[in-house]
C-alpha cells in the first residue's frame, strides 16, 4: 500500500511537522475529534450556559415587564436587538459564501474549512432570527408573521420589506441548514461504521441516511450538490440585501441609500469571514488539526478579509461623499453627526476595526501569523457589530425633527442579550465540534492524489 | 439495555445476497475491472466508494443526474406560488398604505424570488432522496466499512456459472479480496 503526502508547507513556512495523510488517517483525524468531551470542554460549556441563563433571565424580564426594562423608548426601538439581528445574519453569511459561491468558482481550498463554515451559517441564522421574535414584544403570537388563513380574515403586508425579511431569513434558515445536512451525510456515514456507543451510532445512523458510498448515491449526491450551492449563491446576496432594505426602504438619513444591499452584502462576508478565522484558528489549535487546516488556508481566508475590508471602506466613504455632494442637509448633519457627535467613539471603532487594522493583512507575514490573524479576526468582529449599532442608532437619534433627537444609552439589560447572544451561538458550535465531523472528509480526500497502480495515461 | 434494545436497528440481520464482491484499493485497477465486466453483460453491478471517481464514472457510462429537472419543477412551483401569494393577499384585502401602488411588482419580485429558492431547495432534497434511494433502510449489496475509509468495492449481482467468470475477472484485475455470495 502506498502513502500519499500532500504539501502543507508552502514559501518554506509551516507551524506544525510535516505529517503524512492518507485517505484512512483523514478519516482517523477527523473521528477523533468527535466524542466524549474532556475536563476543558466541559468547563467551557458549563461557563456559556451560565452566560446564556443570564441572558434568558434578561429576555424573562423583557416579557413579564416589557421593553421599558432594557431602556428602549422612542425614537430609538430598534437598537441592540436589531443591531444583534443584523450582526448575525451577516456571519452566517460567510458560510454560505465558502461552501456555495466558492464550490461553484472551484476555489479547492473550501475543502478544508466549509464545513465550520457552514455550521456557522446555521447557528449564525438560528441566534439571528431570535432577536425579531423577542423584538415583537410578545412573542407567543410571533406566528402572526407569516402568511397563513386566519379567522381574522387579515393577511401580512408583502409589500413591506420586514415581511420580505420574513421569507428571505427563513428561506436562508431552511436551504443552509438543508446544505450543512447533506454535505455531512457520507461523512456521517463514515462515523457511523466506527461509533462504539449505540446511542452515538443511533445518531451517526440517522445522519448518514443509509449511506453507502455506491455510485448511483455519488451520482445524485453531486447532482444536487452543485444545485444546492446554485441556489445558496444568489441567496446570500438576496438576503443580506433584504436586510439592508430593512433600513434602505425608510426615509432616514443615514438610511435611505441604494448603496446598502452591497454594502451590506460585503460587510456580512466580512464578518463572517472574521468570525470563520477565529473559529478556525482555535479549533486546529486545539485538535491538533495543521496538517488539514493549513497556513495557506488561512491565508486564503485572511486575503477574503482584506477584499471586503476594502469594499466595507469604500462604503464608508461613498456615504460621506454622497452626503456630502448630495442635496439634503438632514444627511450631511447625519453623518457630521455620525462622526463627530455623541456617539463618535462607536463611528470610531467600528472605522478602525473594519478598515484601519485590516490593512495590515497586506503584508504576508501578517497573513500567515495566526497569533495576528487571531487578534485582527476579533477586531473585524467588534468593528461589524458597531457598524450595526452605528447606523441604527445614529440615525434613530438624529432623525429630521430635532425634537425627536435623543440620546440612547445601553442598558444592563441588553448587555446581557447581546453576551446570551454569543452564548447561544457557541452552545451549538460546542456541541457540534464533539458530535459531528468538522471537516469534511469526503471533500478532503478529494484533494489527495488518488493511488493509481500505473500512471496516468 | 440500550445495546438489546438498539441492536437490531443498528445491526439488522443482512439479507441473503447472491453475487461476487471485489475489494480494489488502486482506482485504475477498479476502473478497468468495471469496463471488462460491463463488457461480459453484467450492467447492473454497483461500485461503492469512499470519494467519487471519474474515471469510474465514465466506465460506468453514467449520465447526469435527473434532480435538476426535480429542482427545476420546484423552483417554478416557488415563483408562481410566490407571486400567486402577494397577489391573492392583497386582492382578498385591498388596503392601501402609504399610497403605494396595490399591485405592484417590485416588492411581490422579492417574496416570488425567496419562495423560487425555498421551494427549488426542497424539491432538490427530495429529488437527491429519491433518486439517490435514500434513507436506504434494506442493505442492497453486501457492506464493508472500508469502503468510507480507503477501499473501493466492486458488487456483481450474479448466480450458477457466472460467479466463477466474475471472480476471475475480479482477480484478473488485481482485486485485493474477493467474496463471493452463493
Amino acid at each position: 500500500m502506498s502513502t500519499t503526502r500532500i504539501d502543507i508547507t508552502r514559501d518554506g513556512v509551516n507551524d506544525v511537522p510535516e505529517r503524512a495523510v492518507t485517505q484512512k488517517s483523514i478519516n482517523d483525524d477527523v473521528l477523533s475529534m468527535v466524542g466524549i468531551p474532556g475536563k476543558v470542554w466541559w468547563a467551557i460549556f458549563l461557563l456559556d450556559l451560565i452566560v446564556l441563563g443570564t441572558a434568558l433571565a434578561a429576555v424573562r424580564n423583557l416579557i413579564v415587564h416589557g421593553w421599558g426594562v432594557s431602556g428602549f423608548m422612542r425614537p430609538v426601538m430598534w437598537a441592540v436587538d436589531i443591531t444583534n439581528f443584523v450582526f448575525w445574519v451577516g456571519i452566517a453569511h460567510c458560510g454560505t459564501l465558502v461552501s456555495a459561491v466558492l464550490f461553484l468558482f472551484r476555489s479547492h481550498f473550501r475543502r478544508a474549512v466549509y464545513r465550520i463554515a457552514e455550521a456557522m451559517t446555521v447557528f449564525g441564522v438560528l441566534t439571528a432570527a431570535m432577536f425579531p421574535a423577542i423584538h415583537t414584544g410578545r412573542p407567543w403570537f410571533d406566528y402572526w408573521l407569516f402568511p397563513y388563513p386566519n379567522q381574522r380574515q387579515i393577511w401580512t403586508n408583502v409589500r413591506s420589506p420586514l415581511e420580505w425579511d420574513v421569507f428571505a431569513v427563513n428561506t436562508y434558515l431552511t436551504v443552509s441548514s438543508i446544505f450543512f445536512l447533506v454535505g455531512l451525510i457520507p461523512d456521517a456515514a463514515a462515523a457511523r461504521d466506527r461509533a462504539k456507543h449505540p446511542l452515538l451510532k443511533l445518531v451517526y445512523t440517522i445522519f448518514a441516511f443509509g449511506w453507502t458510498g455506491a455510485n448511483y448515491q455519488w451520482k445524485h449526491f453531486y447532482g444536487a450538490y452543485l444545485f444546492f450551492a446554485a441556489l445558496a449563491t444568489p441567496l446570500v446576496f438576496s438576503v443580506h440585501s433584504v436586510v439592508s432594505w430593512d433600513f434602505a426602504m425608510a426615509q432616514l438619513p443615514g438610511w435611505h441609500s441604494t448603496l446598502f444591499a452591497p454594502y451590506f452584502v460585503a460587510g456580512a462576508i466580512f464578518s463572517g469571514v472574521g468570525m470563520v478565522i477565529f473559529l478556525l484558528i482555535i479549533i486546529r489549535k486545539a485538535f491538533n488539526m495543521q496538517h488539514l487546516v493549513t497556513i495557506d488556508h488561512m491565508e486564503k481566508l485572511s486575503k477574503l478579509v482584506l477584499l471586503t475590508s476594502t469594499m466595507v471602506g469604500y462604503s464608508y466613504l461613498t456615504e460621506f461623499f454622497m452626503a456630502w455632494y448630495g442635496p439634503s442637509s438632514a444627511e450631511r448633519d447625519l453623518f457630521w453627526f455620525r462622526a463627530f457627535g455623541h456617539y463618535w467613539w462607536a463611528f470610531w471603532i467600528m472605522f478602525s476595526c473594519n478598515v484601519i487594522f485590516p490593512l495590515s493583512l497586506w503584508f504576508k507575514p501578517v497573513r500567515r501569523n495566526m497569533a495576528a490573524l487571531f487578534v485582527l479576526s476579533i477586531f473585524v468582529n467588534i468593528g461589524m457589530w458597531f457598524e450595526r449599532f452605528v447606523i441604527i442608532v445614529t440615525s434613530l437619534t438624529r432623525a429630521f425633527n430635532p425634537s425627536n433627537w435623543f440620546y440612547y444609552r445601553i442598558s444592563i439589560t441588553e448587555l446581557a442579550l447581546i453576551a446570551g447572544s454569543f452564548a447561544w451561538f457557541f452552545m451549538f458550535f460546542l456541541v457540534f465540534v464533539r458530535v459531528l465531523p468538522a471537516f469534511s472528509i469526503a471533500e478532503i480526500k478529494e484533494t489527495l492524489p488518488m493511488p493509481r497502480r500505473r500512471a496516468n495515461p | 439495555m440500550i445495546h438489546r434494545l438498539l441492536d437490531p436497528i443498528l445491526n439488522p440481520v443482512p439479507p441473503k445476497f447472491h453475487g461476487v464482491m471485489g475489494i480494489f484499493y488502486y482506482v485504475d485497477d477498479a476502473a478497468e475491472a468495471v469496463t471488462a465486466l460491463r463488457q461480459s453483460g453484467h450492467k447492473d453491478l454497483n461500485v461503492f466508494s469512499p470519494v467519487p471517481h471519474h474515471e469510474i464514472e465514465h466506465a460506468l457510462e453514467q449520465g447526469p443526474s435527473l434532480v435538476r429537472w426535480v429542482t427545476a419543477v420546484g423552483a417554478l412551483l416557488g415563483a408562481s406560488g410566490g407571486f400567486g401569494l402577494c397577489y391573492y393577499t392583497i386582492a382578498s384585502w385591498p388596503l392601501v398604505i402609504g399610497g403605494k401602488e396595490l399591485f405592484s411588482l417590485p416588492p411581490f419580485t422579492v417574496i416570488g424570488y425567496e419562495s423560487m429558492i425555498l421551494i427549488a431547495g426542497l424539491a432538490n432534497l427530495l429529488g437527491l432522496l429519491a433518486l439517490a434511494r435514500l434513507p436506504q433502510i434494506k442493505q442492497v449489496a453486501p457492506y464493508d466499512p472500508r469502503f468510507q475509509e480507503d477501499r473501493i468495492g466492486i458488487w456483481v449481482p450474479c448466480t450458477g456459472e457466472a460467479v466463477g467468470r466474475v471472480e476471475s475477472a475480479l482477480k484478473g484485475h488485481q482485486a485485493e479480496e474477493v467474496h463471493v455470495h452463493a
